[in-house]
C-alpha cells in the first residue's frame, strides 16, 4: 500500500501535466465529432425539412440574396441558416437532409460575444468551392 | 413517521434545535438541492430535502414536441446519464411501433450506456475522494475518467451530451481503426480502477470516513422506494438489466454485484465493481461485435405512431429509471412519464441521515450520487421529514428561532 | 420474460386485467381498492420482493377522468403490475399509499403537484414549492391538458 503510494509521487512527478494549455494548446477532436455544420447550397434544395425538425427551432430559412447565382436545383431560392447558439449539435438536420446537403466539421470554439449564424459558410459554397468551413 | 429518535418532542420543548442549511448552492456536487439539517448538538435529528431549484417542466415540453424532437430533449434531462435516458425512450417507441433494432445496433447501445456507466461512477467516486478531503483522488480519478469520455467520444461524436440513440439502431457506427482504439483506453483505464478500487477498501482515512455510515436495512430500501447501487449495496438483487433484459443484455454475460455492507462504503465499493465489470462488457461487445447494419436511415422512419402505451425500465448507473409514453395516435406523444431514479433515492431517503454528526450529511448524501438535474425535471418538491410532531415544523423553527 | 399470472392474487378484486407494453400486468381496480391491492401482492410475493416503483397521473380530459397507475415492481417475478384506477377529474381525491410504502411519497408530492390530485391522509402535500410560484399562485397544475402552460 506503501510502496502503491510512493510509486504514485514519483510516476507524477516525471510524467507530462495531464492538463492541456488551452488555448495556447488546442485540444484533440475526433475528426468526425459533432462541430460546427452548414448547408452545402450547391446541394440544397430548400425543402425546409431540417428546420422542421430542429428540436430547438434553430434553423431558420432565408433567401438567397441577390447577387449569387441560384442553383437550378433550388427553385425557391431558399436556405437554412443554423444560429449556433441555439444549436445543440445532435445532427437531425444532417441525417434528415433528402440531399445530403450539410458539411459537418469537428470545429467545436464557437464562443464569441455576437450571435453567429452559419449565413456567411454557406454562401461561401455558392461562390464555388473557395474555404470548406475550417479555420 | 417512525424513523425519528424518541427524545425529538422532547427537544422541540426545549428550543435546543440548530438549523443548519446544506446547500443549496452546492451541498456535495455541485447541484442545486438544500438539505435543511436540524441538529441537536453535533447530532442530527432531523432531515428536509428541499428541492425545487432546477425546475424545468421537460414532461409538459415533451407532450407539446414531436416524438423525435423528444429523443434529443429526453437526453438532456441529465447530461451524465444522457444515453440511458435516450435509450429508454427510443425503446418505448419502438415498442410503439413493433420495430425491433438489428443486433449490432443493440450491442452498441449496451457499449454507449456501459461506457456511461463507468464515467459516472467515476465521477461519484471522484467527488466522494473530494467530500472526505482527498483532493489529490479526486483529481487522479478525474482524470483517468477523461479517458472514458475520450472513448464516448470515439463511438458518439461528443464527450458528454451523446445522441447516439434513434429508432430502430444508433446513429453512428464503429470501424476496426475505432475499436482498436477504444480497446486501447479500456487497457490504460483497467488497472487505474483495480488501483482505486484498493486504495477504497484499504485506505485507513476513507475506510474510517465511510464505514457505517448511512446503514440502510433492505426493509428500509423496500419501504422507501431506494434503487440501484444503494439497494444493491444492502443485499437486495435488483437490476433492470436482469429483470427486463433489454436491448444486448440477454447476450452480453454481465454480474449483478450485491454486497451485504449496507453502509456508505460498500455503496462506494460497489460502484467501483460495476465500474470493473462495465470495463469487462465494453471489451467482450467490442470482441464480439455483430456484423450487420446498424444505423437506419431517419428519413424512412414512421412520423406518425400508432394509440397505445409502453412502460420501459433501463438502469442508469443511479438505478433503475422508467419511462411511461402514452400515444393517443399522430405525431406527439399525449403523455410522458420519467421516473428517474434520483427522484426516490434522494427525496425519500431523509430517514437515513437522522442520529448521525453533522460531518457525516454530505458523505451520505454523496453516497446515494444525487442527479439533481434528473430528479427535478419533472417536479419540485417541499419535503419534510417526518417526526412524531403534533406541530408544524414551520412554527417549531419559528419558535426556536 | 413477464409472467402473465403474477397478477393472478388480484383476480377477485379486479374489475378487469389487460396487457401492457412491454410485458406488463395491468389491473383495473376501484379507487379504495388499490391499497389492499397493494398489500395481497405483498403477501403473495413477499415483502422484500415487492416495492412501489412509480405513481403516473395523467389526464384524460375527454372523459372527464384522471388515471392513476401504480407501478408495482414485483422483482422476484421479474415484472411490473400497475395497479390502474380512474377517479373523478373535477373532484380528484385518492387515499395515500404512505401507510404501506413510503416510496409514494415522491411520487404522491409529484402528482398533486403537477395534476392536483388529493391524497388523503398525506399530511405532506404542499403547493408553491412545486412548480414555479407565480403558476402555483393562480391555481394551475401545469400537466392538465387545459392549463394553458
Amino acid at each position: 500500500m506503501k510502496s502503491g503510494v510512493l510509486k504514485e509521487v514519483i510516476k507524477n512527478l516525471f510524467s507530462k501535466p495531464a492538463t492541456i494549455e488551452y488555448p495556447k494548446e488546442k485540444t484533440i477532436i475526433e475528426p468526425d465529432a459533432r462541430g460546427r455544420h452548414y448547408a452545402d447550397l450547391q446541394k440544397c434544395i430548400g425543402c425546409s425539412l431540417c428546420m422542421i425538425e430542429c428540436p430547438t427551432k434553430a434553423i431558420t430559412m432565408e433567401k438567397i440574396p441577390e447577387g449569387y447565382e441560384k442553383p437550378k436545383k433550388n427553385p425557391k431560392g431558399m436556405y437554412p441558416v443554423i444560429n449556433y447558439l441555439k444549436c445543440i449539435f445532435c445532427y437531425r438536420c444532417v441525417t434528415m437532409c433528402p440531399t445530403l446537403a450539410y458539411v459537418t466539421t469537428p470545429e467545436y470554439r464557437l464562443a464569441t460575444e455576437k450571435p453567429i449564424f452559419s449565413r456567411e459558410l454557406s454562401l461561401k459554397t455558392l461562390k464555388g468551392g473557395e474555404g470548406d468551413g475550417r479555420d | 413517521m417512525d424513523t425519528a429518535p424518541e427524545n425529538v418532542t422532547k427537544a422541540m420543548e426545549i428550543p435546543m434545535l440548530l438549523e443548519v442549511p446544506v446547500g443549496p448552492q452546492h451541498p456535495a456536487l455541485h447541484e442545486p438541492v438544500l438539505l435543511k439539517v436540524y441538529a441537536s448538538g453535533e447530532r442530527v435529528v432531523r432531515v428536509e430535502v428541499n428541492t425545487g431549484y432546477n425546475h424545468r417542466g421537460i414532461e409538459k415540453l415533451a407532450e407539446k414536441n414531436t416524438f423525435y424532437k423528444d429523443i434529443f430533449l429526453v437526453g438532456r434531462v441529465c447530461g451524465i446519464c444522457n444515453t440511458v435516458h435516450a435509450n429508454c425512450y427510443v425503446r418505448a417507441l419502438e415498442a410503439l411501433l413493433d420495430k425491433e433494432p438489428p443486433e449490432r445496433a443493440k450491442y452498441l447501445r449496451v457499449l454507449a450506456m456501459e461506457l456511461e456507466r463507468l464515467h459516472s461512477h467515476m465521477l461519484i467516486e471522484a467527488v466522494m475522494a473530494e467530500i472526505l478531503g482527498y483532493d489529490t483522488l479526486f483529481m487522479h480519478i478525474m482524470r483517468d475518467r477523461e479517458l472514458i469520455m475520450k472513448a464516448k467520444e470515439i463511438l458518439t461524436g461528443a464527450r458528454v451530451l451523446a445522441d447516439y440513440m434513434m429508432v430502430g439502431g444508433v446513429r453512428r457506427d464503429l470501424n476496426n481503426e475505432k475499436i482498436r482504439r477504444l480497446n486501447e483506453i479500456l487497457d490504460k483505464v483497467e488497472p487505474r480502477l483495480n488501483y482505486y478500487m484498493k486504495l477504497f477498501e484499504e485506505d485507513v482515512t476513507i475506510r474510517k470516513r465511510l464505514e457505517g455510515v448511512g446503514v440502510i436495512p433492505p426493509r428500509d430500501i423496500i419501504n422507501y422506494g431506494l434503487l440501484g447501487p444503494i439497494a444493491r449495496a444492502s443485499g437486495l438483487k435488483m437490476d433492470a438489466r436482469l429483470q427486463d433484459g433489454y436491448d444486448a443484455y440477454r447476450d452480453v454475460p454481465f454480474r449483478i454485484i450485491v454486497r451485504d455492507d449496507k453502509d456508505s462504503l460498500g455503496r462506494m465499493l460497489l460502484r467501483w465493481e460495476e465500474a470493473l465489470n462495465s470495463l469487462e462488457m465494453c471489451r467482450y461487445i467490442l470482441k464480439n461485435l455483430p456484423e450487420g447494419e446498424a444505423v437506419p436511415d431517419e428519413k424512412r422512419l414512421s412520423r406518425v405512431f400508432p394509440k397505445g402505451e409502453v412502460f420501459t425500465t433501463v438502469e442508469a448507473p443511479r438505478g433503475e429509471l422508467t419511462y411511461y409514453v402514452m400515444s393517443a395516435g399522430g405525431t406527439q406523444p399525449y403523455r410522458v412519464k420519467i421516473r428517474t431514479p434520483s427522484f426516490n433515492n434522494i427525496i425519500n431517503s431523509g430517514f437515513v441521515y437522522i442520529d448521525h454528526e453533522l460531518a457525516d450529511v454530505p458523505v451520505i448524501l454523496v453516497s446515494f450520487d444525487p442527479c439533481i438535474s434528473c430528479m427535478e425535471r419533472v417536479t419540485v418538491i417541499d419535503y419534510r421529514k417526518g417526526t412524531r410532531r403534533k406541530v408544524p415544523i414551520k412554527e417549531v423553527v419559528r419558535g426556536n428561532a | 420474460m413477464p409472467e402473465s399470472d403474477v397478477g393472478e392474487p388480484l383476480k377477485e378484486l379486479a374489475k378487469e386485467i389487460q396487457e401492457m407494453k412491454v410485458g406488463r400486468v395491468v389491473v383495473i381496480l376501484d379507487p379504495e381498492k388499490v391499497e389492499e391491492a397493494f398489500r395481497k401482492l405483498q403477501e403473495r410475493y413477499g415483502y422484500l420482493n415487492v416495492y412501489l416503483s412509480t405513481i403516473v397521473g395523467t389526464d384524460l380530459k375527454s372523459e372527464g377522468k384522471i388515471r392513476m397507475d401504480y407501478y408495482v415492481n414485483v422483482f422476484s417475478e421479474s415484472t411490473y403490475v400497475v395497479l390502474r384506477t380512474f377517479i373523478e377529474r373535477d373532484d380528484p381525491k385518492i387515499k395515500t399509499m404512505l401507510n404501506i410504502s413510503k416510496a409514494a411519497f415522491s411520487g404522491e408530492c409529484e402528482t398533486y403537484d403537477l395534476l392536483g390530485v388529493k391524497f388523503e391522509g398525506n399530511p405532506y402535500l404542499k403547493r408553491s414549492f412545486f412548480v414555479p410560484k407565480d403558476v402555483a399562485e393562480k391555481g394551475v397544475f401545469p400537466l392538465r391538458k387545459d392549463s394553458g402552460v
